[in-house]
């Protein structure tokens, strides 16, 4: 039998008949299938002891206290903290991101220097402290020669910094701006001392002047979780919110009541509140009282505050009427966006708590007492949060103060974040030696001329102190939740370390020395606070304050009427002006912020209609120091003459999650000078359309 | 004409035969060999020196974590509490020592019976059962048996399909339901 094509085919086809009986066919099918999930690239997931430790972090406006959880010594999921007063469980639409932000494409991973052609090099620490060393040295003792700017307004380390410009003889130690700026100044013209608190928890009645509590005034997570408390869904109400600002706001979205007030006018919106109640007998036993009642009633009738804001009189009176009747009443003024407001607005908020006779008592404004400073040679809380970075860098940029020779940036992203963005910017170019302490590759970062990354927050010591807004003394602390990933170090340890090269003594050698030692003398118990719970105090300044009558009759100006008010708002999903959009949130933005590559700003019909607009047009943005090119979306409830625009848009560093993505509305911030107080106010900011 | 017909097809049923007994062979005989590749784990470890020689069972090394999770393999830190230093004479245990607890390297165990990551397995949940009625017997063994590794797959040749989860669960009345295991 020989083999021809015939024979063949029947061998074959008896192979094939009888693979069907064996396992080749159905388990490499089978195989195949479970290879096809294993694709190299897919995520593995690590297993292990899963542990929970505390920490802080400080992505947000304000500092969020956090439970991690980590597996095998790797965090995977932030949560909120419920043991903790700080953020009282709540976490932060970025914090909550936390973990993934630990491998974010944005982290420098090592110490870099600028070389040619703006590319960077990675060094040593030791070269990098060697060459900050070298700057600094050249700069020691001389005035006006080193400034720092730190965006970590209730950290120790802004402390340590602090102390540090006064060794290198500079007095040019800033916050990044934010609410309680306005309030220090306020509180200064007021006579008071510590720092200005509100006691949200025991309120029965809250009105809300421009402060946004929901996404941008104060502590954001713990104002949303007192609401939460005090209006449980199906439970009994126990606070009433009442927010006057531009436009329907997240705030105001949860109101009880939204009263439609321009933009930087929540001063005479105040006043005009306290026309209706001194005309109901509310007085106070206080020095300028007859000065306040005279400025009052003469400037601040219902018809003037009428024409200035458009609020009717009898919404004024009936708003004054439940005010005066809340056994708890409590008012908040601020910014619409969480920096940039004006003394006057906190000096014409506390004057209607005054009048209420809500200063110093429960549920109302309260005079919170600072924590001991851990070192000595540093600025008070109240010093520092009052310095003007804003009307520093302004004059930087008009030459009327000359520009440093070394600039500091800590936790920090003045090039993307200050208001007249591309003024500050300007400015900031003009110091020779820029060196950014930033954890990520953000705007100031990516022209610094020295990187120090600091660690990100769950790998490092940290502590928060008395957040503003809260209503009672507090701090918190937290020890690494992970090994650094990168070549971080801790900031503070890098000026201990150049300090004393410098011969400048800080009293201290880590930035653990420093922590334990703030914990101490505040009366704390340094072990519970790294476990994540809160030191708090009832300790408080006197209540005596004044009306600074005589600053409100040179700040409050009644506004010309018939501009274009730029309305900003901060959403925490999309960053805060230290951080980008973080990767994980690229989904929750609103497709009326941002679609594709263009940013949408939001105006109402009418106002439309006038400026010729339409959904979806494009419009070009003009303000004092720079333009904006958006798309347009109708909102009803957005006030008339008033554009509401989404701040976090707009950056140039960073990462593919948030490079390139709109336009960055801080450039068309416009920064005046209040009168009165001297402080660079931006809140009042007018735009032209195009 | 008719004669040479009938010789071909005696012919091709004889070659179908052939050709199935061959498939036949290679598919019972030679595919299952050729499928897995045999691979020999880092340490020859002895249970039967732990467990007789010092008495441990299971759940010496094998533990239970404090949120009850299963721990899996012992890490260094575990098998350090005793093996800091070197205890006998086995080259084994000289070769864990220097080799991977003194370089503070995890030794890269090959797990019998690993589980891809769409599998969400409690051995907390199936406590009541005894380790062997899953696991091989590897107790009273001085060596560890062989890994067989699937070429294709990459997993392991003991891993548990999800029929045998499947056919145990309708066994004793759990449910079968897709979220019981897949999260």
């Amino acid at each position: 039998m020989g083999i021809d094509r015939r024979t063949f085919i029947q061998l074959v086809t008896g192979g094939v008949v009888g693979s069907l009986f064996t396992p080749v066919i159905w388990k490499s099918l089978d195989d195949a299938a479970i290879w096809s999930q294993n694709w190299s690239w897919i995520p593995r997931l690590k297993y292990g002891q899963i542990t929970e430790h505390a920490t802080i972090s400080k992505f947000g406006p304000s500092p969020c206290s956090l439970m991690v959880k980590s597996v095998a010594g790797s965090p995977y999921v932030a949560k909120g903290n419920a043991e903790n007063e700080m953020s009282k469980g709540g976490v932060d639409a970025i914090s909550a991101g936390g973990a993934q932000l630990l491998y974010s494409p944005s982290r420098v991973k090592g110490p870099m220097k600028k070389v040619a052609d703006g590319k960077y090099e990675s060094i040593s620490w030791d070269d990098a402290e060697k060459m900050l060393s070298e700057k600094l040295s050249a700069v020691k003792g001389q005035a006006g020669k080193l400034a720092i700017v730190s965006g970590d307004a209730t950290g120790t380390s802004s402390e340590v910094l602090s102390a540090f410009a006064a060794g290198m003889g500079s007095k040019d130690c800033y916050l990044m701006p934010g609410d309680e700026q306005a309030a220090a100044v306020a509180l200064e013209n007021m006579g008071g001392s510590g720092q200005i608190g509100y006691d949200l928890d025991n309120s029965d009645f809250v009105l809300l002047v421009g402060a946004d509590a929901m996404n941008s005034w104060g502590s954001v997570v713990r104002n949303q979780r007192v609401y939460a408390d005090k209006r449980p869904t199906g439970g009994d109400i126990e606070s009433v919110y009442v927010y006057a600002g531009p436009f329907l706001n997240s705030t105001a979205a949860i109101s009880d009541k939204w009263v439609p007030v321009a933009p930087g006018t929540g001063s005479i919106f105040s006043l005009g509140l306290a026309y209706h109640m001194l005309n109901a007998g509310a007085s106070a036993s206080v020095a300028d009282f007859a000065d306040f009642k005279t400025l009052v009633m003469s400037r601040f009738t219902p018809d003037k505050v009428e024409k200035a804001i458009g609020v009717a009189p009898g919404v004024m009176a009936g708003l004054a009427k439940q005010l005066m009747s809340a056994s708890a009443p409590l008012v908040i003024s601020g910014s619409e966006f969480g920096q940039g407001a004006g003394a006057v607005d906190i000096i014409a908020a506390s004057a209607l708590n005054m009048l209420l006779g809500r200063v110093g008592e429960q549920g109302g404004m309260k005079l919170l007492a600072d924590l001991p400073l851990a070192v000595d040679a540093a600025a008070s809380r109240a010093e520092l949060s009052s310095r003007d970075f804003a009307g520093y860098l302004a004059a930087v940029a008009t030459d009327k103060v000359k520009a440093p020779e070394v600039m500091m940036a800590y936790e920090a992203n003045p090039v993307y974040a200050m208001p007249q963005a591309t003024t500050m910017a300007a400015a900031i170019a003009k110091v020779p030696f820029l060196v950014s302490f930033s954890t990520w590759m953000d705007e100031t970062a990516s022209i610094a001329d020295l990187i120090m990354p600091n660690p990100h927050s769950f790998e490092r010591f940290d502590d928060a102190q008395t957040p503003y807004g809260v209503g009672t003394t507090m701090l918190s602390a937290c020890a690494p939740v992970i090994e650094p990933l990168y070549n971080g170090k801790s900031t503070v340890d890098v000026i201990l370390s150049v300090a004393s090269g410098l011969g400048i003594d800080l009293g201290y050698e880590s930035v653990e020395a420093v922590l334990q030692a703030k914990a101490e003398k505040a009366g704390a118990d340094w072990d519970s606070l790294v476990e994540g719970v809160a030191y708090v105090s009832d300790s408080t300044e006197s209540d005596s304050l004044k009306f600074a009558a005589s600053v409100l009759s040179k700040a409050v100006t009644m506004p010309k009427g018939g501009e274009i008010a730029l309305a900003p708002y901060a959403k925490l999903n999309v960053g805060s002006s230290t951080m980008a959009i973080p990767p994980l949130n690229c989904v929750t933005v609103s497709k009326f912020e941002l679609q594709g590559k263009d940013l949408f700003v939001q105006i109402n019909g009418k106002t439309a209609k006038k400026l010729n607009a339409s959904e979806g047009s494009t419009v070009k943005l003009s303000g004092a120091g720079g333009e904006c090119v958006a798309r347009v979306h109708i909102n009803e409830g957005v006030m008339n003459d008033v554009i509401a625009a989404p701040l976090g848009f707009g950056h140039t560093a960073w990462d593919e999650f948030s490079r390139g993505k709109g336009d960055n509305i801080a450039k068309i911030l416009t920064v005046g000078t209040e009168p009165g107080t001297g402080m660079a106010v931006w809140t009042s900011s007018f735009v032209s359309v195009a | 004409m008719e004669e040479k017909r009938a010789s071909k097809q005696c012919g091709g049923v004889l070659a179908f035969f052939i050709g199935v007994l061959a498939s036949l062979v290679i598919g019972w005989w030679v595919f299952p060999q050729v499928i897995y590749s045999q691979k020999t784990q880092p340490i020859d470890f002895s249970h039967k020196v732990h467990v007789e020689g010092e008495g441990m069972d299971c759940e010496s090394c094998h533990t239970f974590m404090e949120d009850g999770s299963f721990a899996g393999l012992p890490s260094n830190e575990q098998c350090a509490e005793c093996h800091e230093d070197i205890l006998g004479e086995s080259k084994a245990e000289e070769t864990y020592v220097n080799e991977y607890l003194n370089k503070d390297v995890e030794v890269p165990w090959l797990v019998y019976q690993y589980q891809p990551d769409n599998v969400y397995f409690s051995h907390m949940a199936h406590k009541g059962f005894e380790c062997t009625d899953c696991h091989p017997d590897v107790g009273n063994s001085d060596t560890l048996p062989t890994y067989y590794e699937n070429r294709i797959s990459g997993y392991s040749k003991q891993t548990m399909k999800m029929w045998q989860c499947e056919r145990c669960h309708a066994e004793v009345g759990t449910s079968n339901a897709c979220y019981v295991c897949h999260k």
